[in-house]
C-alpha cells in the first residue's frame, strides 16, 4: 500500500503547478517510464544497450501514425503502442538466442536501433520524414486530453499501473532471474533457468514499457519527428539510469524527475547540452556509480531493491 | 541415475579427458581427485552440458544428455557447484536460494505482472521453502544478507544450500571445502552425508582434501592427465600404488 | 568499368574504415574494453587537424604529426584518468564511461564549431592518376600510401619486433605478464594511447575529404564496429580485410541499388552477420570466458 502514496500525493500537483510547470511534470512521467524501462536491460540485466530511443520512437510513431492515419483515439493506441516497442526489444534482442552476448549484443542493438531511425527518416509516406507528423487531439475515453491538467492525471494513471507492474515483476522469479544472469550467467543456466530466453524477455518487457513512454510523449509533444529519437537523446536515458541508479526502481523514479528538466537550460549553447551530459556521467561513473538511489538507501535501508515478496 | 561411457573432450585439439567411464547412485557420495588439470572440472563441464564432448555417451537415467544446453540438463535434476564460486553477488542469500528454486514456483506471468493472490501466494511459500532450508543447513541467520558481503565458507555453503533447494536427484560439489577453516569442514562431511543419506542424493565431488575425501565419500575416483586411473572405496585408493604414484610423483 | 570504378573509391573509403577498426581492436585486444567512444575520437583527430592547418595555418603534414601526438596523448589520460579509476565498479562502467567521454568531446567540438557543416580546402593539390578509363584521386592516392605504410609499420612491429612479442604476451595473460616484470597499468595506458593515435590518422585523412561535424563520430563507430565483426571481433587482419569490404561493399550498394542504402549498409552488415556467421567472414571464434 505504501507504494501508492507516493502517486497520491503527486494528484496534488496540479493545485500548484501553472500550465508550463504542469507540462514539464508531465515530461517527467512519461521519462520516468523511459527509465524504468531502460533500466531493465542496463541496470537489472546488466546488458548494455543502445536502442533505447527507438524503442522510444517506435512507440511514439505507432500512436502517433494510428492516430492520424486510422484515426484510433488516443486510448486505444497505448497498447499498440507497448506491443510495438516490446516487438523492437526482441528483435533488437533476438540474437542472444544464438549466443550472441555483451558487447557483441550492444552492437546489435547499436546497429538496430540506427536502422529503426533510418526508417523514421526515409519511410516518408507514413512517417512524414524529417517533418515528422502531426498527432491529433487525443482523448481517453471521451475526456479530452486538451489541458496539461487533464494529460497529467491520464499519465500519472498508466504511470503508475506500469511501475507497479514492473515492481511486481522485478520481486519475482523472473526479476530475480534477470539479475541473476546479471551476476552471473552460468550460474544461473546451473538453476535450469533458460537465459537466453530471459534476455530477450528482458528486452521485450523493456520495450514495452519504453513504448508505451512513446505514446505518451506523441500526445505530450504533439508532433514526432526522427530528431526527438537520436543520439542526444540517447545520452539524456543514459544519464536518468545512471544518476538515478543502476538496477534500481526508485532510481530510475529519481532520476527521470532530476534530470527532465534539463535538456531547456542548454537549448540555446551548441554543445552545452552534450558537454554537460557527458561530464554528469563521468562524474556518477567516478564518484557515485550506484547513483542517487544508493544515496538515499544509506539514510533509508527499506528503499534498497528486494528480488522476492513475502506480502 | 549417472552412466559416463567412454567420454572423451578436447580443446583446440588438445585431449581434456580420455574414454572416461563413470557413475554415480542414489545415496551414494563419490569422490574425484587428482592433481589440478587431470580433467576433473573438465567432466563436471561435460556433464552440465557447459562444454561439448567429442565422443562417448552421458546417460542420465538411461536417456542421453549430451549435446543439451546447461538450463536442459540443469532441469532434468542436475545441479551443481562452482569453483571459482558461483553465486549472485548483489543478490542475498535468500534471493540465491530463491533462485535454485525458479522452476518450482508456479505462478503465470500474467499473475506475476498484476500480483494475484495465486501468484503471491506462490512466492510466499517459496520465501518459506528457502528459509527452511537456510534454517536446516544452519546459515539462517545469513538469509538478508547480500553474498558478496560474506566469508568464502560462508558463500560455499550458500552455494550448495542453492544447489539442493530443487532436491536434485544428482549434486556436483566442485571443491567445496576450499577456504574453510577446520571446524568447518567437519560440518561440511556432515552435511555432505546428510544431502546422501537422508534425502537419498546422488554426490559427485570433487576434492583435494585427503582427509576430506576420506571421511566424506563412498567411493572415491582417481584422475590423471584426462584418464581414470583408479577406482574404489577410500581404503583400497590409499592403498593403491598407482594412485601413490600420481600424487607423490608429482610432489 | 563502372562497377571497378565504384570499387576503387569503395576500397579507398574502405581503407580508413580498416584504419579505425584496427584501432579499436587494438584496444580491445589489450585491455578487453570496448571502446564505445572511440567514434568520438576519429572525430577530435579530424577536427585538431582542421584547426591546426586551417585556422592556425600550420602546413597539413606538421598540423596532422601534432594531430597524432595529441590523440595519443588523450588516449593515454582516458586511461589512466577515467577507465583505471574504476575498475572497482560494476563492469558496465567502463562501457557508460567510453560513450561519456565520447559525448563530452562532441560537445567540445559542437561548442567551439557551431552548427555548421565545414568543407575542409583540399590538401593533396597534385593531379589524378589515370590507369585506362579508371581514375584515382589525389586523396584516394594519399590514403592508400598512408594506410598502407602505416599498416605494414604496425604489423611489423606488432609480429616481428621484440617489443610486439611483449604486446602480443601481455593481450595473452595479464597475470602472466605481470609475473614476468611488465607494467600492465602502463601497458594499458600506452595502448590506449595508440589505439587513440590510429583513430586519429582516420581522422586526419578523413578531414580533407569530407564534410566535418561533430556527429561524425557516431557514424564511424558503427563502420568500424561493422569492419570487426566482419573480419571476426579482435582479429588485426580481420579488421583490415574487414574495413575493405566494408567500403567497397557500400559503394557498390550506393552505385547500384540506391545512394540512400550507404548509410544502413553498415547496420546491416552487423546484423547478419552476427546473425548468421557470429565469428566473423573468417571463422576465428568469438572467445568467452567460462
Amino acid at each position: 500500500m505504501r507504494f501508492y502514496l507516493i502517486p497520491l500525493a503527486a494528484a496534488a500537483i496540479p493545485l500548484v503547478a501553472n500550465p508550463y510547470t504542469q507540462f514539464m511534470v508531465n515530461l517527467m512521467l512519461v521519462y520516468i517510464l523511459v527509465a524504468v524501462g531502460f533500466n531493465l536491460v542496463l541496470g537489472n540485466l546488466g546488458q548494455l544497450a543502445f536502442a533505447n530511443t527507438a524503442l522510444f520512437g517506435i512507440g511514439a510513431y505507432t500512436a502517433a501514425m494510428l492516430m492520424a492515419h486510422a484515426g484510433w483515439p488516443f486510448w486505444l493506441v497505448i497498447l499498440p503502442a507497448g506491443l510495438a516497442g516490446a516487438a523492437a526489444g526482441f528483435l533488437a534482442s533476438v540474437t542472444a538466442l544464438r549466443g550472441i552476448r555483451v558487447y557483441y549484443l550492444a552492437i546489435v542493438t547499436l546497429a538496430f536501433g540506427e536502422l529503426l531511425r533510418w526508417s523514421y527518416i526515409h519511410g516518408e509516406r507514413v512517417t512524414g520524414g524529417t517533418d515528422g507528423l502531426a498527432v491529433p487531439r487525443a482523448d481517453f475515453f471521451g475526456i479530452a486530453l486538451d489541458s496539461e491538467t487533464a494529460r497529467f492525471y491520464v499519465f500519472l494513471l498508466i504511470v503508475t499501473v506500469l511501475v507497479k507492474a514492473v515492481s511486481n515483476l522485478l520481486r519475482s522469479r523472473i526479476g530475480r532471474a534477470i539479475v541473476a544472469i546479471r551476476d552471473n550467467e552460468l550460474a544461473t543456466a546451473s538453476l535450469a533457468i533458460p537465459t537466453g530466453r530471459y534476455i530477450v524477455l528482458a528486452f521485450a518487457l523493456s520495450g514495452f514499457v519504453v513504448g508505451i513512454a512513446g505514446s505518451l510523449f506523441a500526445v505530450l509533444i504533439g508532433r514526432v519527428i526522427p530528431e526527438s529519437f537520436g543520439l542526444i537523446e540517447l545520452i539524456l536515458h543514459f544519464a536518468m539510469v545512471l544518476v538515478g541508479g543502476l538496477g534500481s526502481l526508485f532510481g530510475s523514479v529519481l532520476g527521470a524527475v532530476a534530470l527532465t528538466a534539463l535538456p531547456e537550460f542548454f537549448r540555446r549553447f551548441p554543445g552545452m547540452y552534450e558537454m554537460f551530459f557527458g561530464a554528469l556521467l563521468i562524474v556518477f561513473l567516478l564518484a557515485q556509480p550506484r547513483g542517487l538511489a544508493a544515496l538515499a538507501a544509506r539514510w533509508w535501508p527499506q528503499l534498497r531493491d528486494r528480488y522476492y515478496r513475502d506480502r | 541415475m549417472l552412466e559416463l561411457k567412454d567420454v572423451s573432450v578436447s580443446f583446440a585439439g588438445l585431449q581434456a579427458l580420455s574414454q572416461v567411464s563413470l557413475s554415480a547412485r542414489a545415496g551414494e557420495v563419490r569422490a574425484l581427485i587428482g592433481p589440478n588439470g587431470a580433467g576433473k572440472t573438465t567432466l563436471f563441464n561435460a556433464i552440465t552440458g557447459y562444454v561439448p564432448i567429442a565422443s562417448g555417451a552421458i546417460m542420465l537415467n538411461g536417456a542421453p544428455i549430451q549435446g543439451l544446453s546447461p538450463h536442459e540438463i540443469a532441469a532434468l535434476g542436475v545441479r551443481r557447484t562452482f569453483q571459482n564460486g558461483g553465486l549472485f553477488g548483489e543478490l542475498t542469500a535468500l534471493e540465491n536460494v530463491l533462485a535454485g528454486l525458479h522452476s518450482r514456483i508456479d505462478a503465470s506471468f500474467a499473475g506475476i505482472l498484476f500480483g494475484t493472490r495465486a501468484a503471491r501466494d506462490a512466492e510466499r511459500a517459496a520465501v518459506a521453502r528457502a528459509r527452511e532450508l537456510l534454517r536446516t543447513l544452519g546459515v539462517a541467520h545469513l538469509a538478508d544478507q547480500p553474498v558478496k558481503s560474506m566469508s568464502g565458507g560462508q558463500q560455499r555453503t550458500i552455494e550448495i544450500v542453492r544447489a539442493v533447494a530443487a532436491e536434485p536427484p544428482l549434486l556436483l560439489l566442485d571443491e567445496p571445502a576450499v577456504g574453510l577453516a577446520p571446524p568447518l569442514r567437519a560440518q561440511l562431511v556432515e552435511l555432505i552425508r546428510r544431502l546422501a543419506g537422508q534425502m537419498g542424493i546422488a554426490v559427485l565431488l570433487i576434492e583435494h582434501a585427503v582427509d576430506l575425501v576420506m571421511a566424506a565419500a563412498d567411493a572415491v575416483a582417481v584422475f590423471n592427465g584426462g584418464i581414470k586411473i583408479a577406482e574404489g572405496t577410500p581404503a583400497a585408493i590409499r592403498a593403491d600404488p598407482a594412485v601413490l604414484e600420481a600424487y607423490l610423483g608429482h610432489g | 568499368m563502372f562497377a571497378l570504378q565504384l570499387a576503387l573509391s569503395g576500397l579507398a573509403q574502405g581503407a580508413i574504415y580498416a584504419l579505425v577498426a584496427l584501432s579499436m581492436c587494438v584496444v580491445y585486444r589489450a585491455t578487453t574494453i570496448v571502446n564505445f567512444g572511440h567514434g568520438d575520437l576519429v572525430m577530435a583527430g579530424a577536427f585538431v587537424v582542421y584547426l591546426l592547418a586551417v585556422l592556425a595555418g600550420l602546413p597539413f603534414l606538421a598540423a596532422a604529426t601534432l594531430a597524432v601526438v595529441l590523440l595519443f596523448i588523450l588516449g593515454l589520460l582516458i586511461e589512466i584518468g577515467l577507465i583505471e579509476r574504476i575498475k572497482a565498479g560494476p563492469h558496465i562502467g567502463f562501457a557508460l564511461m567510453c560513450i561519456a567521454f565520447g559525448y563530452l568531446l562532441r560537445g567540445i567540438a559542437r561548442a567551439v564549431w557551431g552548427r555548421e557543416v565545414l568543407p575542409m580546402p583540399s590538401v593533396f593539390n597534385f593531379p589524378p592518376v589515370f590507369l585506362g578509363e579508371l581514375v584515382i584521386t589525389a586523396d584516394a592516392l594519399v590514403i592508400f600510401a598512408a594506410v598502407g605504410l602505416l599498416l605494414a609499420a604496425f604489423f611489423a612491429v606488432f609480429y616481428r619486433s621484440s617489443a610486439g612479442r611483449v604486446m602480443q604476451a601481455l593481450c595473452q595473460s595479464e597475470r602472466g605478464a605481470a609475473l614476468v616484470g611488465i607494467n600492465v597499468r602502463a601497458f594499458h595506458g600506452v595502448m590506449w594511447g595508440v589505439g587513440a593515435a590510429l583513430g586519429a590518422v582516420g581522422g586526419v585523412l578523413l578531414a580533407p575529404i569530407t564534410l566535418l561535424h561533430p556527429g561524425l563520430g557516431a557514424s564511424f563507430l558503427i563502420k568500424g564496429f561493422a569492419a570487426m565483426t566482419l573480419g571476426g571481433f579482435g582479429s588485426f587482419g580481420g579488421a583490415v580485410l574487414g574495413g575493405l569490404i566494408l567500403g567497397v561493399a557500400e559503394q557498390l550498394v550506393g552505385g547500384y541499388v540506391s545512394t540512400k542504402l550507404i548509410d544502413i549498409t553498415a547496420y546491416l552488415v552487423i546484423i547478419l552477420v552476427l546473425a548468421l556467421r557470429p565469428n566473423g567472414l573468417f571463422g576465428r571464434a568469438i572467445a568467452e570466458k567460462v
